[in-house]
């Protein structure tokens, strides 16, 4: 299962879903959209450790996580 | 009518009762609701750490990143804003930067955020951020003992 986390005020919501299944995954790349065209930033982590930012969706990636646009505090 | 000045009494008694009850079950509820999403922010910022950062954050509160165009090292302290620090070469803080997520987001959500930020997009990142003054590190405890006297100046006469 294939895992999108979107920060919120809750903490955060996940959304799992099944990439083999195409409703899913166009409900998952649907979401995504949305997402970064709202100004999120999204991330997914690799095996190592290492993250590295997505620009557009990526239906292989396991763990995606979104995070609202940054301000100067 | 002492009898009905009692009864009333009781009532409004009860009532107040009632509603400082009702007030603290409210705020207990709040509370825990407060501390559980706090907790959710932990766990996932946890998850995304590396396995050094990790034992960081446990140890210390906070834990350091490397800003992937600089090369320079950041830490990241528990906290919603005013939590990172550049790092100079000898690991002391010397300028902070505040950049947070837009929205109220727990601590370990907006420290995630930053330390993504920093990794993949650290130009991105500080060109949105206030910098902030850093306060000096304190001293060493030793530096601020008087030195103890040399035999040859206690004077004669104390002795």
């Amino acid at each position: 299962m294939a895992t999108q986390i979107i920060m919120d005020h809750s903490g955060d919501t996940r959304h799992h879903f099944d990439a083999n299944n195409a409703k899913a995954l166009a409900e998952a790349e649907r979401r995504f959209k949305a997402l970064t065209g709202a100004g999120f930033t999204a991330a997914t982590r690799q095996a190592s450790g290492d993250v590295s930012l997505v620009r557009s969706f990526d239906p292989n990636a396991e763990e995606t996580v979104f995070y609202p646009r940054l301000v100067g505090g | 009518m002492a009898v009905w000045l009692t009864v009333a009494a009781a009532s409004i008694a009860r009532a107040v009762l009632c509603l400082f009850r009702a007030v603290h079950t409210a705020q207990s509820r709040r509370r825990a609701r407060l501390e559980s999403r706090a907790i959710r922010g932990i766990i996932l910022l946890r998850e995304w750490l590396s396995p050094q950062q990790r034992q960081q954050l446990d140890s210390y509160k906070y834990f350091e990143v490397i800003g992937c165009d600089s090369g320079n090292k950041y830490r990241i302290q528990h906290g919603i804003s005013t939590n990172v620090v550049e790092l100079d070469c000898e690991g002391q803080p010397h300028v902070g930067w505040c950049f947070v997520p837009e929205g109220n987001l727990v601590p370990g959500d907006v420290m995630l955020a930053q330390k993504i930020a920093l990794e993949t997009d650290e130009r991105g990142a500080l060109a949105i951020a206030r910098q902030f003054l850093v306060p000096p590190p304190l001293p060493a405890r030793s530096a601020l003992r008087p030195a103890p006297m040399q035999s040859a100046e206690v004077p004669e006469a104390s002795r």
